[in-house]
C-alpha cells in the first residue's frame, strides 16, 4: 500500500507557489501539465510552513513582490533545503539579498518555455545531485565494509588460536554491520560445542534459552536427513556472554527482528554456525558482507585445527621418545643382572672348582658362556643406538689419524683371524691428514666392519683395509647407496674394508644398515653377532658427517667403505 | 684374614661374588639390601666393599657417600657394581666417593684381581 502512493508522489513533481496575486497563480497552474507536475498556489504564512513540512515540494516559486513574505525566506529555505527554490522578481532589479536562498529567477515578463525550462533544468540539476550525493554515501559505505574485512581479514591470519578467530569474526561483523545480537555455535572446541552470545544488551535467562534452543535447531537443520556429526542439546551447550551495555535488557520477542545465518565451514567440514539479529531488516550488501566473513574464517580455522593437531601429535612423540628410551633403560637393567649370575655361575664351573669338567660338558658350558657374551653384547649395541638416537651419546673430537686406528684394529683382530686361517693386509695412504674424530668410535665402527670381514670369509682367503684422499667428485657410490647418501663438496677420507667371502644379495643390500637386518637371513645367523653393529656404525659415521656403503658379490666378497670429511684440524681451530 | 663385605639385592650374585672370594682367601660377609648393608658396615668395618648401585630403600650411591664422609670409615675401599642404566649414569656422573666401577655382566677372576689390589 505505502509504495504504491510513494509510486504516484515521486511520478509527480511537487510545485509550490507562494503568491497573493491570483493571475500569478492561474498563470502558472496553466504553462504546467497537470499530468506531471502537482501544483499548489497559498500566501498563508503557517499554511506554507505546514504544507512544507508535511509534503515538501520539489519546487517552491516565491513571489518577491509580495511585501509581507519578505522575512520567510531563511526559513522556507531551512525547512525545505532540499527543494528548489525559484524567486519570481520584478524585471528590473534583484535583491542582493535574495540570491543566499535562491537556485534560479523568474521575472514577470519572461515566455512560457522560459519558465518551463528554468523550473526543469534546476530539477535535473537536483535529481543528478541527489544521484551523485547517494552513490557517493554508496561508496563511502562499500569502502567503510571493505576496511572493516580488511581488518578481520588481517586479525585472521594473525593467529592459531581458534577462540580468537571466532572472537575476531563477530568484531569483524559487529563492524561491518552493527547489528544488536549474534548468536555463534563454535564446534570448534572438540566436545564442548561453546554458544558465544555476544550483544548490546542483557540478555533475560528465557531468551538465552530461547537462543540455545534456537542454535540446536539450526544446527540440526545443516544436515538434511542425515544425523549430525556431533550430537549437541541444550544442555551440554556451554554458553559465553559478551554483553556491550549490561545495565539495559532485551526485552521484545526475538522474532519481531531481522536475520541472517550462515555455517562456518570448509569443504566438509565443519566448524560451527553463526546467526545475527537486528532491529532494522538487513541489506543484500549485509548479506554478502555477512557471508564472505563467515567463510574466511573458515581456513584460519582450519589452519588453527591442523596446528592444534600437530601440537598434540608431538607431544604424543616427545612422550613416546622418552618411553622408549626408558624403557631401553630399564630393560637393559633388568637383562644385564639375571645375565650376570648366569655368567658367573658359568664362570665358577669353568674354572673347575666344583668339580671335573668333562670334555662334553667343557663343550656345551662354552656354548652357554658364548650366547651370554652375545647377549650382553646386544644389550650393550641396543644401549648405544638409543643413546645415538636420543642425540645422548658423548662424542669426544680430537685430531686423529685414521691410520692409527686401522693399525689399532688390525693388531686387535690378527689373532682372530689368524685362528680362523684369515690374514689382514692394510693399504694405507701414509700421507693422510689428521682429521677431527671420535677415535674410540672410529675403532668401534673399524673393529666392526673388520669382525664381519672375519665372520663371513672362508679360510686362507684375505682381508684388505685401505685408506685413502679423495675429492667427492671422485667417490662412487653404487645404485643402492647413492640416493640416499649425499656428501657435501670436498675432500673425503675413504676407508674400504675388503673381504673375499660369502657376500650380499643385491636385494639384501639395501637393508644390510637396518637394524636387526642379520635376523632375517638365516644363513649369517649362524655367524653370531648383533645385527645392531653395522647400523650404529651408520650412526657414528653419519655423527661426524660421514657415510657408509657397501659394494657386494653374492659368493664373491663385499667391500664396505666409509668415508670422513678431511677438514683439516687447523682450518677448523 | 681380610673383611669383605657385599651388598647386592641380587642373591645370586652376591653367591656367586662369595664362592670366588672365599676361594681366594677373604672373609666375606654379605647384605641383601642397603639398610642391612650399612649397619653391617658400621658393625664389622670391614676392609674393602662390593656395593651394588641400584637397591631398594637406601641405594649404593647414598651408602658410598655416608661412608665416605664418615672419617671412621673413610678409607674403606668402595667397588661400585652397576648395570649402565641411564639413572645409574646419571649418578655415576654426580660424585660418588666410589673406588672403582664394575659393570654387569663383570668376570669373576677380574673382580678377585681388582679387590686384590686394594687389600694387598
Amino acid at each position: 500500500m505505502n509504495t504504491c502512493k510513494s509510486d504516484k508522489i515521486i511520478n509527480m513533481i511537487k510545485i509550490l507557489v507562494i503568491s497573493d496575486r491570483k493571475d500569478k497563480c492561474e498563470y502558472f497552474s496553466t504553462i504546467f501539465n497537470k499530468n506531471t507536475y502537482e501544483l499548489s498556489c497559498m500566501s498563508d504564512e503557517n499554511l506554507i510552513y505546514d504544507l512544507i513540512s508535511g509534503d515538501t515540494p520539489d519546487v517552491i516559486i516565491i513571489d518577491a513582490q509580495i511585501n509581507s513574505l519578505k522575512n520567510i525566506n531563511k526559513k522556507i529555505k531551512s525547512i525545505a533545503n532540499n527543494s528548489i527554490i525559484i524567486f519570481l522578481v520584478p524585471s528590473s532589479n534583484i535583491d542582493k539579498e535574495l540570491i543566499k536562498y535562491a537556485n534560479a529567477f523568474l521575472t514577470d515578463d519572461m515566455s512560457d518555455d522560459f519558465v518551463i525550462s528554468t523550473v526543469n533544468v534546476n530539477l535535473r540539476m537536483k535529481n543528478s545531485l541527489e544521484m551523485l550525493s547517494n552513490s557517493n554515501k554508496d561508496l563511502a559505505d562499500s569502502l567503510y565494509r571493505l576496511n572493516a574485512l580488511y581488518s578481520t581479514s588481517s586479525q585472521f591470519s594473525g593467529t592459531l588460536d581458534k577462540a580468537k578467530l571466532i572472537q575476531y569474526m563477530i568484531e569483524g561483523m559487529d563492524r561491518a554491520l552493527s547489528f544488536s545480537l549474534t548468536c555463534t555455535l563454535s564446534l570448534c572446541t572438540a566436545e564442548e560445542p561453546v554458544l558465544i552470545l555476544n550483544s548490546l544488551y542483557e540478555l533475560s535467562d528465557e531468551l538465552i534459552e530461547a537462543l540455545k534452543l534456537r542454535t540446536v535447531l539450526n544446527y540440526n537443520s545443516l544436515f538434511e536427513r542425515e544425523e549430525a556429526p556431533i550430537q549437541i542439546n541444550t544442555d551440554t551447550l556451554k554458553v559465553i556472554k559478551q554483553i556491550k551495555y549490561p545495565a539495559s535488557r532485551f526485552t521484545f520477542n526475538l522474532f519481531r527482528f531481522d536475520n541472517m545465518f550462515a555455517r562456518i565451514s570448509l569443504g566438509d567440514n565443519l566448524f560451527g554456525c553463526v546467526e545475527i539479529f537486528k532491529e532494522a531488516p538487513f541489506s543484500p550488501d549485509d548479506a554478502t558482507c555477512f557471508q564472505t566473513i563467515a567463510q574466511q574464517v573458515s581456513l584460519p580455522l582450519k589452519s588453527a585445527i591442523l596446528y592444534q593437531e600437530i601440537i598434540e601429535a608431538n607431544t604424543k612423540l616427545a612422550k613416546l621418545e622418552r618411553l622408549k628410551s626408558e624403557f631401553i633403560s630399564i630393560v637393559s637393567h633388568e637383562l644385564r643382572t639375571p645375565l650376570t649370575s648366569i655368567k658367573n655361575s658359568l664362570d665358577i664351573l669353568m674354572s673347575g672348582r666344583c668339580g671335573e669338567i668333562t670334555e662334553s660338558s667343557e663343550k656345551f658350558l662354552s656354548m652357554a658362556m658364548r650366547n651370554v657374551q652375545r647377549l650382553s653384547g646386544i644389550i650393550n649395541d641396543l644401549l648405544d643406538l638409543s643413546k645415538i638416537e636420543a642425540g645422548k651419546m658423548d662424542f669426544n673430537f680430537a685430531p686423529t689419524n685414521i691410520n692409527t686406528v686401522i693399525d689399532y684394529v688390525k693388531t686387535a683382530l690378527s689373532e682372530v683371524a689368524k685362528s680362523k686361517g684369515l690374514s689382514i693386509i692394510t693399504e694405507q695412504d701414509n700421507s693422510l691428514p689428521d682429521i677431527t674424530a671420535d677415535a674410540q668410535r672410529l675403532e668401534q665402527v673399524l673393529t666392526n666392519l673388520v669382525s664381519n670381514a672375519i665372520k663371513f670369509t672362508p679360510e686362507n682367503k684375505t682381508i684388505t683395509i685401505s685408506s685413502n684422499l679423495v675429492n667427492s667428485k671422485d667417490i662412487h657410490i653404487n645404485e643402492y647407496f647413492k640416493d640416499s647418501i649425499k656428501l657435501a663438496p670436498g675432500d673425503y677420507i675413504l676407508v674400504c674394508v675388503k673381504d673375499e667371502g660369502i657376500g650380499i644379495a643385491p636385494k639384501d643390500l639395501l637393508h644390510a644398515f637396518d637394524k636387526f637386518a642379520q635376523i632375517e637371513n638365516s644363513l649369517s645367523r649362524k655367524a653370531g653377532g648383533t645385527g645392531l653393529g653395522l647400523p650404529i656404525a651408520k650412526q657414528l659415521l653419519e655423527a661426524h658427517h660421514g657415510a657408509i656403503w657397501c659394494d657386494s658379490e653374492l659368493n664373491k666378497g663385499s667391500k664396505f667403505c666409509f668415508v670422513i670429511p678431511a677438514v683439516r684440524v687447523e682450518q677448523l681451530v | 684374614m681380610k673383611k669383605i663385605l657385599i651388598v647386592d639385592d641380587e642373591q645370586d650374585i652376591v653367591e656367586s661374588l662369595k664362592f670366588v672370594l672365599e676361594a681366594a682367601d677373604f672373609t666375606c660377609y654379605c647384605a641383601y639390601n642397603g639398610e642391612d648393608g650399612l649397619r653391617l658396615a658400621k658393625e664389622i668395618i670391614p676392609d674393602l666393599i662390593i656395593l651394588d648401585v641400584m637397591m631398594p630403600k637406601i641405594n649404593g650411591y647414598k651408602i658410598s657417600r655416608l661412608l665416605k664422609y664418615d672419617a671412621k670409615y673413610k678409607n674403606i675401599p668402595i667397588l661400585m657394581v652397576t648395570a649402565r642404566s641411564q639413572e645409574e649414569d646419571k649418578i655415576i656422573g654426580e660424585e660418588t666417593g666410589a673406588d672403582e666401577y664394575i659393570t654387569k655382566p663383570f668376570e669373576l677372576d677380574e673382580v678377585v684381581k681388582k679387590v686384590e689390589k686394594y687389600l694387598k
